[in-house]
């Protein structure tokens, strides 16, 4: 029973994970290849829920798990293009502080668009109920969740080591003038780079919708959870992020278990932890610039 | 260089002199006083939080947690302990924020940057979650009511204009002594280490106390303010230390100005104004203030002060402060200033004796022994990668040696930190120039003296009372021939000029024996003249190590030399035994005529085929040092042509102008009859011509193959450079 008990807290904590994982991936893809720490990637995040309840009301569920993204994708270009660019160069404290005006204007813009309530959103009819996988009951929903983030995450896996667009990114985190020397212009790469990341950010925000609440300041409160997970993966590292994020959402989704009011607060007590030990995060690696 | 007392204490009197007028102006656009004793409050936090931000350049994302913090606490001690007390509950949640931002700041002050930022996020995230979900003792989502504002002896706080006074008062005490610490020895280090961590370790500050002392101070004043919000609504909640409010304080601090001390306060007022005018007529006024950050951000990063002192340079010219280097005034000659003498040592300073040390396989030095003894200058040469720099750092303590002692006056030093070997009196200087370039050149001096003065943690005194660190500072800025220029930030000097400053703060650190990585790379012939003088001159009374690529003059200059080659030490002598040595004229020149398989010499035919590559007085600039000058040369077809020079002569950054890394800032780049100067370098990269870099720059985890065939379909290198 209680070994039953843990391994079920132990899926919905990968599920919660994954959540995290999908948001925070982005966000570290980002700083990796630009160097600018996202502070408006939850702004996107709420911007992919609702969205995704715009175009659901029309087009179905199905429609806005695709649609939502891309939308959200096609927004990031313009941010890429007119605010984040000025920043590659620049003292990264300058990024932080722009990107973190821009999600308060961005949660205000959502206050005025779609009012202050929040909204439920309906899980599609197919995906409601559980199964029994061997002896253990799970939400069908969750187990799709699961699913689709080990597609996203073997798809940004491979996109990054096996595709020549990769290939050209982590040239390019490590030595831009080298890359720029062998004829390959970075920006463009930057800007599909900004897309995927804020594009990732808005499927979460579709996929959760149906099992989170939907509301303006969504994304200033999973911003803090994304930045934790990154902060413990080391920033910059891709399997650092993966770890993290399963990590902090087991200890999280056991923690809601026995002490449920400290299960936020369990987060951050393991960021602190990992830090006093690895100051640089578990496969954190010295990067001059931030330090 | 000291200030007059009426100009020291001018924002005290502008901070009196505002909190006057405040309530008065309040009432005349139908505000409370209630609002006025808001405006002090919030500046009181916006000022501390500026301690950290615009002072330390600890960019705190989370100073909501001792705003929450302080305002808990006396909420707190108030009901459990004292009733209807306000005195000691406020003074007492001052000692608790104490405590728990020295444990937090020890924490997070181990991270700078981008980092320290996320981490003060992270804990404002963390106190937020348990000021909202640990109900028993915080009152979760309803908070902590009923707190009292008592009386001070007849005078009731309840009354708003009683509790706006109160307020003031002790805003006018926080930025009294705001100023005081930023005027002390100790608020000047804060100010240093802000500007260049590394260079003021090297000058023996002890960075990570005064920076927790600083973030601590920091906390108490905004813990302060939360406190004195709490007492003036009645009630504190989870808001004071949610993560939108910790950005709002930031936010008035960017906006009012953060190199200012009184910025963040006219921050606050402008937020305050902004809030209860806007939201009369619309209900997301905060979409509006975002706009406004974000614009000041990008147009405006000095704030409101910013824009204010623009505005009266254009009504008032200031006298524009000649920087020419005519008002260099040389005192050739000089003798070093008794003060930064060593006291008598005689014999051998520093003994270095079979020292080793391996990276990863690669021997690095072997076996390498030397010895400098009092009044002399000790050059170690030999080619690239012979192992002098990491003998350097062997000596200084970045590495510890594999094997081997390292003596300094007769005591073993070898596994020390460079911390503590540093202030055992073995000071060096850095290949790239290392000073503060935002302070001004007596500043980056005086902090150089005041580090191993006894007030150096004196954060209450004014440092222009210091008068022997003065005449210190003044004595050594004439030794230096640098009068004149103490205004001038380091920045703004010749890359000479800057030299000068760094060697003047190596001076500085009262050195018994100084080491001097490359201290003529770079520098005009004028320069070199000058900065060997002072090395000669300096060397009188303190033994140099110098590491030197301009083997003639160090061999002029210098009484010994130690040759290295392939991490062993290949001889020490005179400099004539040196000169005379075959083996080090092998190193040097190559051993006669190489093997040529394929040559072609140039001759009349040949200068007619076709030019490919032109250079024509080609100008480029890393900051304020002048690297290419007029530089013009041609490559034809079928040529390969070399080019030769000094360490810092300019031949990388040819290349890399060549390629688009560095932008010329005047001159023609032409490749095959095209202009390709300015280009972006991708872009010249594709019309063909190839860059290959010094040392080895590869991309780790890629394969050679996958790297080449990345580069592959982007067009063919037709000219390769190396």
């Amino acid at each position: 029973m209680q070994f039953e008990f843990l391994l079920e807290q132990v899926v919905n904590g990968l599920v919660l994970g994954g959540y995290y994982l999908l948001i925070a991936l982005g966000l570290s893809l980002i700083f990796s290849v630009g160097g600018v720490i996202n502070l408006a990637h939850g702004a996107f995040y709420a911007l992919g829920a609702y969205i995704s309840i715009e175009i659901g009301k029309y087009l179905g569920f199905g429609a806005a798990v695709v649609l939502s993204p891309v939308a959200v994708a096609l927004l990031g270009i313009l941010f890429e293009r007119f605010l984040l660019r000025r920043f590659y160069a620049a003292d990264p404290i300058l990024s932080l502080l722009v990107t973190f005006g821009l999600a308060m204007i961005v949660e205000q813009l959502i206050r005025i668009l779609w009012g202050a309530a929040p909204r439920a959103v309906n899980m599609p009819a197919a995906f409601k109920g559980s199964v029994f996988v061997g002896d253990f009951l799970f939400s069908r929903y969750r187990l799709l969740l699961l699913a689709v983030v080990v597609v996203v995450l073997v798809s940004i896996w491979l996109l990054l080591h096996k595709a020549s667009f990769g290939r050209v990114i982590r040239a390019g985190i490590q030595k831009p003038d080298m890359v720029a020397a062998l004829g390959i212009r970075l920006q463009p790469y930057m800007t599909a780079i900004v897309m995927l990341g804020v594009g990732m950010a808005a499927l979460a925000g579709t996929l959760f919708a149906p099992i989170t609440i939907v509301h303006p300041a969504m994304g200033a409160e999973v911003i803090t959870v994304a930045f934790v997970v990154v902060v413990i993966g080391g920033l910059g590292s891709f399997w650092g992020v993966v770890i993290s994020a399963l990590l902090v959402g087991v200890v999280r989704g056991i923690t809601i278990n026995f002490i449920p009011a400290a299960g936020e607060a369990s987060m951050y007590i393991l960021m602190f932890l990992v830090l006093l030990f690895r100051p640089r995060g578990l496969l954190g690696e010295r990067i001059e610039k931030f330090e | 260089m000291t200030s007059t007392r009426h100009s020291r204490y001018r924002p005290l009197w502008i901070g009196a002199a505002a909190l006057v007028v405040l309530p008065q102006a309040m009432h005349a656009i139908g505000l409370t006083t209630t609002t006025a004793s808001t405006v002090v409050i919030l500046a009181i936090a916006a000022m501390g939080l500026n301690l950290c931000v615009g002072y330390a350049g600890l960019v705190s994302f989370g100073h909501g947690t001792w705003f929450g913090i302080g305002a808990y606490a006396a909420a707190l001690i108030q009901r459990y302990w004292f009733g209807d007390e306000i005195a000691l509950p406020i003074v007492l949640s001052m000692v608790v924020v104490t405590g728990l931002s020295t444990v937090a700041g020890v924490l997070i002050l181990r991270r700078r940057g981008v980092y320290f930022s996320l981490l003060t996020l992270a804990l404002a995230a963390l106190t937020y979650t348990v000021a909202f979900r640990w109900t028993d003792v915080t009152g979760g989502e309803n908070g902590l009511g009923d707190l009292k504002r008592g009386s001070i002896g007849p005078i009731d706080l309840d009354n708003p204009l009683a509790y706006y006074i109160l307020v003031a008062l002790i805003g006018l005490g926080v930025l009294y002594v705001l100023l005081r610490v930023l005027r002390s020895p100790f608020g000047h280090v804060v100010v240093a280490i802000r500007e260049n961590q590394l260079r003021a370790t090297f000058q023996g500050y002890p960075v990570e106390r005064y920076k927790l002392a600083v973030f601590v101070l920091s906390a108490v004043v905004t813990g302060l303010a939360g406190a004195l919000l709490g007492f003036q609504t009645y009630l504190v909640s989870a808001e004071a230390v949610s993560v939108p409010f910790s950005g709002e304080l930031l936010a008035m601090v960017v906006i009012g100005g953060m190199r200012n001390i009184l910025g963040p306060a006219f921050g606050a007022l402008f937020f305050i104004l902004f809030r209860e005018l806007f939201s009369i007529w619309t209900a997301n006024w905060l979409l509006w203030f975002g706009l406004i950050f974000v614009g000041f951000v990008l147009f405006s990063p000095s704030g409101l002060v910013g824009i204010w002192a623009q505005l009266r340079r254009r009504w008032r010219a200031v006298p524009e402060q000649a920087a020419a280097m005519s008002k260099r005034e040389s005192h050739e000659n000089l003798a070093l200033p008794a003060l930064l003498r060593p006291h008598g040592k005689q014999g051998n300073i520093l003994e270095v004796n079979a020292v080793s040390k391996h990276f990863e396989g690669i021997r690095a030095v072997v076996d390498a022994s030397l010895t400098i003894a009092a009044g002399e200058i000790h050059a170690l040469i030999g080619p690239n990668g012979a192992g002098k720099t990491t003998l350097f750092n062997l000596i200084s303590g970045l590495f510890a040696p594999d094997s081997g002692t390292v003596r300094l006056l007769g005591r073993e030093i070898q596994g020390l930190t460079p911390y503590q070997i540093f202030n055992l009196g073995l000071v060096r200087s850095f290949q790239i120039t290392n000073l503060f370039r935002g302070l001004s050149i007596y500043e980056n001096l005086r902090l150089s003296l005041q580090a191993r003065h006894p007030m150096r943690f004196n954060a209450w005194r004014d440092i222009d009372s210091y008068t022997d660190v003065h005449a210190e500072t003044a004595e050594l800025i004439r030794y230096l021939g640098l009068d004149g220029f103490e205004q001038i930030e380091g920045g703004e000097l010749s890359h000479g000029g800057q030299r000068l400053v760094d060697l003047g703060i190596t001076l500085g650190c009262k050195p018994q024996v100084l080491l001097l990585d490359e201290p003529l790379a770079g520098l005009a012939a004028a320069e070199r003249e000058r900065v060997s003088n002072l090395v000669k001159n300096v060397a009188a009374n303190i033994p140099v190590l110098i590491v030197e690529h301009d083997i003639d003059r160090v061999l002029g200059l210098s009484h010994r030399v130690t040759v290295m080659n392939q991490g062993e030490v290949l001889m020490t002598g005179t400099p004539d035994e040196v000169r005379a040595d075959r083996r080090v004229q092998e190193i040097y020149t190559g051993t006669g005529t190489p093997e040529v398989v394929h040559s072609r010499r140039i001759d009349e035919r040949e200068v007619k085929s076709t030019r490919v590559l032109r250079f024509a007085c080609v100008n480029a600039f890393y900051g304020k040092s002048h690297i290419l000058n007029d530089a013009t040369l041609d490559v034809r077809e079928g040529e390969i042509v070399a080019l030769v020079g000094r360490n810092g002569a300019g031949k990388s950054t040819l290349l890399k102008t060549l390629i688009g890394l560095v932008p010329p800032a005047s001159g023609t780049i032409e490749y095959e009859g095209r202009n390709i100067a300015g280009m972006p370098t991708p872009d010249i990269a594709r019309l063909g011509l190839g860059y290959v870099p010094q040392g080895r720059q590869l991309f780790a985890g890629l394969t050679v193959r996958r790297i080449l065939r990345s580069a592959a379909w982007r067009g063919r290198p037709t000219a390769a450079m190396a």
